[in-house]
């Protein structure tokens, strides 16, 4: 009996290929089911502190009081520095860090990247911890201009006032950096990459140097106004890396439970805890991991091993003040000060959906990877399809013969490993050229590219179906398809261990590829196939992420390209060398089939 | 109080061995003129450095005739000490303790050339007397084993794997003949994770003849010394040979340097939590614009705080330690305290019930030195500076800093910086690296590189290597290299690493920490200067120690894979099991079991039976 169904199947394969494409089509609704379940009480859960040593807010934090003075005093002289250039300050710093009795060192940068220099000074003091042994550091950073390019005044203030607090207390266990990043996005970035020696030529090196670094907070607290309402915390990491989820919960325990302050994630303000308010909260989350872009200066210390998040304030209105903040930094950092190992202990791949509710990636990573196995189940189907062999008029007949069962016609894999590896190949010229191209002329090629996409594939549809006999033109159409797909879905699984919100966010756009088939029959179907394939361009994508953020594709692309020069950011590579192949071998598919249709070759 | 009649209490009450030998030195003192009375002699020094430091360096010494100490006869050397040397044959010891690190960009030079201070953590080395080098190797393990007992230390982990023979780093220090020197094996391991605190300073404590009770000890107290920025203790024992008269003595001496945070060691005595200070306490910049009661642009180090030492020791010196104090009649009196500061700040400095100023020194503007008294405390106290007198710093020879480059599990790199600061002569220096077996040094990659602005050339740096490679588990990597530092430039040694995957149960407890790299030790012999042919003394500067992070296994591991590749049996087992064993066979093919036919014949046969 065991033996007989196979037998019976490769009879009648029609039954195996429903199987196949119904089990695909399940894998994907299952799997984009599941994402929405999350924020659910029974698939997410509540945080926890897993480092026992941390002890968030069981000290009391004295900060405050005539400290507050000092903060104002610093407040006044980090804006009278406003619009001076990067040396001043830096100077000027560093005469404060030094009449505080710290080791000061200060470092020069400067990256080339979309046509634009990024130049600027870091500066940063050490405080030896009194009986230390300068294997251990914690780093409290505070960029002189924010993320928006505002005025950091507060944060730097506090930075000051706190170096000055920080040193007349003699528990240290662990050396603490102050570091005044020039920006918030290349000071932070240049500084890391020259504390473990691995920076470019443009960088300097830096004159003192620490331990190793256990942790980083950094202060975001712009404006003259010194008054703020809740306490924005934010962790995405370069390349959608995130710090260990025990640091996010020492912050906003005790921001919230010592302090009696606020705390938000990812710009949801006045979050419910609702179903929805959770949702778009772990949407947006995912945004900012897919794109992999830095959020902030904690970001760029995220790739090596470093966690580190920013603290920003938000709001004018509250009752807050730089005390509440400077408690609160000085509660964390008396938490990170009592770490004995580095942060092990809790997560470090999860979702956060509200300040106290996360899922872990046992949880959400199936949703990713039923996306890259409805891609694969695809690619199978495909590849059992009789129509992958170039048997011509006769393969129905074959079919009932039972032949096929011992091979039956060769399928032709030359051509359709040609086109998929050829176009996988012609990847690297949109990457090499976003790369390198002014941020001027970003525009202007973006546009040419998007042309040449579109026009490229019907080209080459055009040349194929004039130049090739119609019954070795589908399956090769069939079987580059079948390899592309399986590539993809191989991709996308290996990627959603590593950055689960890119793969599930590719993977949701590459579903019209499942079904973007040629077909010479119906010219109104292949156009629904091509609309739909361009809707889900990587384009489409890269106007989705500009109207997102409000801007031009222009800044997305030179965004992308400082990326890529400046945090080493491994989105661009995977849209442009996986992402894009994959959708130019579909396109090239649905083109030939109108071509096919329109020149009546079936 | 004198401590003898305890000391005699003690030697009597442990042992009847111990009675014999009191007994024999009573009769040796009473009728042999040869036996010469130990001498003790205890000195502190206090210097204050630049940023609101004070370093206090306490030394104490005491010296016996070699005969006494080969015949057990102890007198001030430490019992406790001396029958471990004599049992283990070590001739030299050299044991050090430290804490934090010296801050030479700040303070300067280090206190006695560097030469009484140790890497972080416990550092121990010592020349052994051995026929060959396992019988050093088993004395030395019984010396670490004996001291770890005595001074409440992790000695006892100075195995194999942490212990190094320097070449070229370490002289011996003590005097021996050449046929002596011979059979001497120079053993040196360190310890660089142990964190030394009061269980170590109470031992250290114990060996001094006054036994902290008296004399400048007494201001060695636990939470203090432990307060300090840096501290250092350390013991050696040498012999001593006078050239003159061919007797020999035994020297022990015993040190502690520490940095004091002047400022934070008065914030203490307020309270013990550094609270914000009262806004009148505040010192402002009045001549910011914005000065007001809200505004304070801090001004510090504006002033020179008031101290004494009661103040920043918690007690003052309760009198002089009576073995350290000369009988009047011998006329030269050694100074027990000494104060090293600029003349300008000397002369705000007052003594309390004091003990007569040394006479006998050499006048100099900036030391002041006391000779105390039995029974008499003693205290100085400085009263507020202001503006601040910038105390002396001496410039160190050499500058050294080392840190890890690179980042990841698998690959990293160790960069040197050494920089000599003096602008006409260059330097010889021993750069001497004891790394852990599991840390494997690429000696292809070992590389000197040359800031300056005289062009030396980058192999003229090395002048010579001694590289002993690691061994798995069994010992770890000895490097040492002789260089020449340029004057004015900075040479930058590197090399790269691989790291081992250890096996799971080697991880010590919090294996996430990461593993402590011991110190450098970089020594500069003694040599002249080549341009005006003064002297540079044998200096030796240790760099901090280095945290090597591996890949540490998630130790719950083990248990989820034990549990899932049991269920993974035990499903795997049963069914294949189950297929093995059973055989299947069609439902028609089964033979149907006839039980009343099967009954029926068993009493046929039963019947059959009773009939025959």
């Amino acid at each position: 009996m065991a033996l007989r169904v196979p037998v019976n199947l490769r009879k009648n394969l029609s039954v195996v290929l429903y199987a196949f494409q119904g089990l695909s089509i399940l894998a994907v609704i299952v799997g984009i089911a599941s994402l929405f379940l999350l924020p659910l009480d029974e698939y997410s859960r509540r945080t926890y502190i897993s480092e026992n040593a941390l002890l968030p807010g069981q000290v009391h934090a004295y900060f405050g009081g005539s400290e507050q003075n000092i903060v104002r005093a610093f407040r006044r002289e980090v804006d009278s520095l406003g619009n001076s250039t990067s040396d001043v300050v830096a100077e000027r710093m560093a005469e404060i860090f030094r009449s505080a009795g710290l080791k000061v060192g200060k470092q020069r940068y400067s990256y080339k990247a979309a046509g634009g220099e990024y130049s600027g000074e870091n500066v940063y003091a050490v405080l030896h911890a009194p009986r230390g042994d300068a294997t251990e550091a914690i780093v409290l950073c505070a960029p002189w201009r924010n993320i928006d390019h505002l005025l950091n005044e507060g944060g730097v203030a506090l930075t000051l006032a706190l170096s000055r607090y920080f040193k007349r207390w003699s528990l240290w266990s662990k050396d603490i950096i102050f570091l005044i990043s020039s920006d918030a996005r290349a000071g932070p970035q240049a500084w890391v990459d020259a504390y473990h020696d691995l920076h470019g030529g443009d960088i300097q090196s830096l004159s003192v140097k620490s331990g190793a670094i256990q942790g980083v907070v950094v202060v975001d607290y712009p404006g003259a106004y010194h008054r703020f309402e809740s306490l924005h915390v934010i962790y995405d990491g370069i390349n959608g890396q995130l710090p260990n989820l025990d640091l996010i919960n020492t912050a906003v325990q005790i921001s919230r439970d010592q302090m009696g302050l606020r705390s938000e994630l990812q710009e949801m303000w006045g979050h419910d805890d609702g179903y929805r308010h959770r949702l778009r909260t772990m949407l947006r989350g995912m945004v900012n991991q897919a794109l992999g872009h830095s959020t902030g200066p904690h970001s760029s210390f995220i790739p090596y091993h470093i966690d580190a998040i920013t603290l920003a304030t938000h709001g004018d209105g509250g009752w807050h003040d730089e005390g509440s903040l400077g408690r609160t930094v000085e509660s964390v950092f008396r938490s990170l000060n009592n770490l004995l190992e580095h942060f092990h202990q809790s997560f470090f791949f999860y979702l956060l959906m509200a300040p106290k509710r996360f899922v872990s990636i046992g949880t959400y990573l199936p949703a990713a990877m039923l996306l890259a196995v409805g891609l694969t189940l695809t690619a199978i189907r495909l590849w059992v399809d009789p129509r992958s062999r170039s048997g011509g008029e006769k393969k129905g007949e074959k079919k009932e013969e039972g032949v096929v069962v011992d091979g039956g016609p060769k399928r032709e894999l030359f051509l359709p490993m040609s086109i998929v590896i050829g176009v996988h190949f012609c990847g690297a010229i949109p990457f090499a050229v976003f790369n390198s191209v002014d941020y001027k002329s970003m525009s202007s090629t973006f546009n040419i590219f998007v042309a040449a996409s579109l026009v490229l594939p019907a080209i080459i549809s055009i040349l194929m179906t004039t130049t090739i006999p119609a019954h070795r033109l589908l399956p090769a159409f069939h079987l580059s398809r079948c390899f592309s797909l399986l590539f993809l879905g191989m991709f996308l699984s290996t990627l959603a261990t590593l950055n689960f919100s890119l793969s599930f966010l590719i993977g949701l756009f590459s579903l019209p590829l499942m079904f973007a088939r040629t077909t010479p029959d119906s010219i109104p179907l292949g156009l629904v196939n091509s609309i739909l394939l361009l809707v889900t361009s990587p384009f489409a994508a890269v106007f989705a992420v500009a109207g997102y953020w409000g801007l031009g594709v222009e800044d997305i692309l030179k965004e992308a390209s400082f990326g890529w020069w400046v945090w080493g950011m491994w989105t661009p590579v995977v849209v442009w060398c996986v992402w894009w192949p994959a959708w130019v071998v579909g396109l090239i598919s649905v083109d030939s089939g109108l071509v096919m249709g329109v020149l009546g070759r079936k | 109080m004198t401590p003898f009649p305890s000391r005699s209490h003690q030697w009597l009450s442990s042992s009847p061995l111990d009675i014999f030998t009191f007994l024999l030195l009573l009769l040796l003192t009473v009728f042999g003129n040869t036996v010469v009375a130990d001498t003790y002699k205890e000195k502190l020094d206090l210097q204050p450095l630049p940023g609101q430091f004070l370093l206090a360096s306490f030394n104490f010494q005491s010296h016996g005739p070699i005969e006494a100490f080969n015949k057990q006869m102890f007198q001030l050397f430490p019992r406790s000490l001396g029958q471990i040397l004599q049992y283990t044959h070590t001739r030299e010891l050299h044991l050090r303790f430290a804490l934090g690190r010296w801050d030479s960009e700040l303070w300067g030079a280090q206190p006695g050339n560097g030469q009484n201070a140790g890497g972080t953590g416990v550092e121990t080395w010592a020349w052994v007397e051995a026929d060959n080098e396992a019988e050093a190797e088993a004395r030395w393990t019984a010396l670490n084993n004996a001291l770890s007992g005595l001074f409440c230390a992790s000695l006892n982990f100075i195995d194999s794997t942490r212990t190094i023979r320097p070449v070229m780093s370490f002289k011996p220090t003590g005097d021996y003949s050449k046929k002596d020197k011979s059979r001497l094996f120079l053993l040196h391991g360190s310890l660089p994770k142990e964190p030394v605190c009061t269980e170590n300073l109470t031992p250290f404590l114990k060996l001094l003849p006054c036994k902290g009770k008296s004399g400048i000890s007494t201001l060695l107290d636990g939470h203090k010394l432990f307060d300090a920025s840096f501290q250092s203790m350390s013991i050696d024992v040498r012999p001593i040979c006078s050239p003159h008269t061919e007797t020999c003595d035994i020297e022990i001496q015993q040190t502690i340097d520490m940095v004091l945070d002047i400022s934070r060691s008065l914030q203490r005595k307020d309270s013990p939590v550094p609270r914000p200070r009262d806004q009148h306490e505040l010192i402002c910049d009045t001549s910011k614009p914005y000065a007001s009661n809200e505004y304070c642009y801090p001004m510090d180090n504006s002033v020179d705080l008031p101290w004494s030492l009661s103040d920043l020791f918690g007690r003052t010196i309760s009198g002089g330690c009576p073995l350290a104090i000369n009988p009047p009649e011998k006329g030269d009196e050694a100074p027990h305290v000494c104060i090293h500061a600029p003349e300008k700040k000397l002369k705000t400095m007052q003594t309390l019930e004091l003990a007569a100023p040394a006479t006998s020194q050499g006048v100099q503007p900036d030391l002041n030195c006391y000779v105390l008294k039995e029974n008499v405390p003693f205290d100085i106290s400085f009263s507020k500076q202001q503006p601040p007198i910038s105390p002396l710093r001496q410039e160190p020879l050499l500058y050294a800093e080392r840190s890890f480059t690179g980042h990841g599990q698998e690959h990293g790199g160790v960069k040197t910086v050494l920089r000599n600061p003096d602008p006409v002569d260059s330097i010889g220096v021993v750069y001497l690296e004891s790394l852990p077996w599991f840390m494997k040094p690429y000696l292809h990659t070992f590389k000197a590189r040359v800031l300056s602005a005289s062009d030396v050339r980058e192999e003229d740096v090395i002048l010579d290597l001694y590289y002993r490679p690691a061994l798995d588990r069994k010992r770890g990597t000895q490097l040492e290299a002789k260089l020449i530092v340029p004057p004015n430039s900075v040479v930058i040694l590197t090399y790269d690493f691989e790291k081992a995957v250890l096996r799971y149960t080697e991880y010590p407890p919090d294996a996430n920490r990461g593993f402590d790299v011991a110190s450098a030790i970089i020594t500069i012999p003694a040599q002249r200067r080549n341009s005006n042919g003064g002297k540079i003394p044998a200096t030796s500067i240790r760099t901090t120690s280095l945290l090597l992070s591996l890949p540490t296994p998630d130790f719950s591991m083990p248990y989820n894979v034990i549990i899932f590749t049991s269920t993974i049996m035990a499903l795997a087992f049963g069914s294949i099991f189950n297929l093995l064993v059973r055989r299947f066979v069609a439902v028609d093919e089964v033979q149907r079991v006839d039980l009343k036919g099967k009954v029926r014949g068993l009493l046929g046969r039963l019947r059959k039976g009773k009939t025959e």
